[in-house]
């Protein structure tokens, strides 16, 4: 599984990008894990929250998610010595291929995941939010109400639809590096998102728990 | 960060909408009037309300470990370091001589006539190398 996750994200078109690693963000933890290995251990650092925060959204299960986020993060240590680094100027200030890279392998090993997972009875998860301070409970308690909503409306878009959405609200990823991870066009994301956010708007309205009853 | 002449107007707006996430997503919300309200209220609704995970620092550092092993193994086996067995390669030459391990070899050598009858010939031609004769002091002492 590991192995055709790798092998997906190293496919030749890929490689006819313009070579334009100036821009990379990453650039010097790459190079330095590439002399040493054992110092992949500052990407992986970097990384492991959002890559598993993906899993979770993905996956909805903490072990899953664990899983997949173990088999992404030993799949690129040991693709790293054949990872290309490829920003483009239209990736803009800050932009890294080494993450749009790393969550192309997340996004296989997750979608090999969501295919044996279909075979056995989905595990529900709540979202476990952080610690409430003892003296603000009640603001707490909406709060924890409202992400349930939201975490929840969010699950039930579809696809890349909701991929693309967890990527630009939860990891906060640029829309060309979306399209990047997801093979499609900027254009094609920044609808993708669009149409996520209607649907999602449309959800917290049925729900009663629309704009209207927000401040 | 164009868009085309021939784009459609759900192009446009989901340009528009992008536009406004990018700031929105820098924290220095701008362009909100542009952006229909029902969109605008669900976006700052998801910036601010959708829960991140982070794992178990059980889990980061036993995969750190993991990472760190596989990282010291040798760099041009990437399949031992996921954990993947190495693939058999073909040989044609003979296989070499390997050292008999007596029980071993008896017990599975017993199983078939074969084996049976090649025992008994071990035993009638014993070899001479210092291996075999240790060996063959061990039995003897077995069934005295």
């Amino acid at each position: 599984m590991v192995r055709s996750a790798l092998r997906k994200t190293t496919r030749p078109e890929a490689a006819a990008r313009p070579h334009l690693a100036h821009l990379d963000l990453d650039r010097a933890l790459v190079e330095a894990a590439r002399a040493d290995p054992a110092r992949f251990d500052a990407l992986y650092r970097k990384y492991v929250a959002h890559v598993y925060t993906f899993a979770v959204y993905e996956l909805r299960d903490h072990h899953d998610a664990e899983d997949a986020t173990a088999r992404t993060f030993l799949a690129a240590l040991a693709g790293l010595p054949r990872f290309r680094e490829r920003a483009r100027p239209e990736d803009g200030e800050g932009a890294s291929t080494f993450r749009i890279w790393l969550f192309r392998i997340a996004r296989n090993v997750i979608n090999e995941r969501r295919r044996m997972g279909r075979r056995r009875p989905e595990a529900a998860l709540d979202p476990e939010l952080d610690a409430a301070a003892p003296d603000d409970l009640e603001a707490a308690v909406v709060r924890r109400e409202t992400a349930e909503t939201a975490w929840r409306a969010v699950g039930r878009l579809r696809g890349d639809r909701r991929r693309a959405v967890v990527l630009r609200f939860v990891n906060e990823l640029s829309t060309p590096e979306i399209g990047a991870i997801l093979g499609r066009s900027d254009g094609a994301v920044r609808v993708l998102i669009h149409r996520g956010l209607r649907a999602v708007a449309r959800d917290l309205l049925r729900s009663g728990d629309g704009h209207e009853g927000r401040a | 960060m164009t868009v085309g002449p021939g784009a459609r107007d759900g192009e446009i707006e989901a340009f528009v909408v992008d536009r406004y996430l990018e700031t929105l997503l820098a924290r220095e919300p701008r362009g909100a009037a542009d952006v229909a309200t029902e969109v605008r209220t669900t976006a700052d609704r998801l910036v601010q309300d959708l829960p991140r995970f982070h794992p178990s620092f059980r889990f980061v550092d036993d995969l750190a470990a993991r990472l760190a092993t596989a990282a010291a193994g040798p760099r041009d086996d990437p399949g031992r370091l996921i954990g993947f067995p190495p693939i058999p390669v073909r040989d044609d030459r003979p296989a070499p001589v390997r050292p008999v391990v007596i029980g071993g070899v008896l017990t599975s050598a017993a199983l078939s006539l074969a084996g049976a009858a090649y025992v008994a010939w071990r035993r009638g031609h014993p070899p001479a190398g210092p291996m075999s004769r240790a060996v063959r002091a061990v039995a003897r002492a077995r069934t005295a």
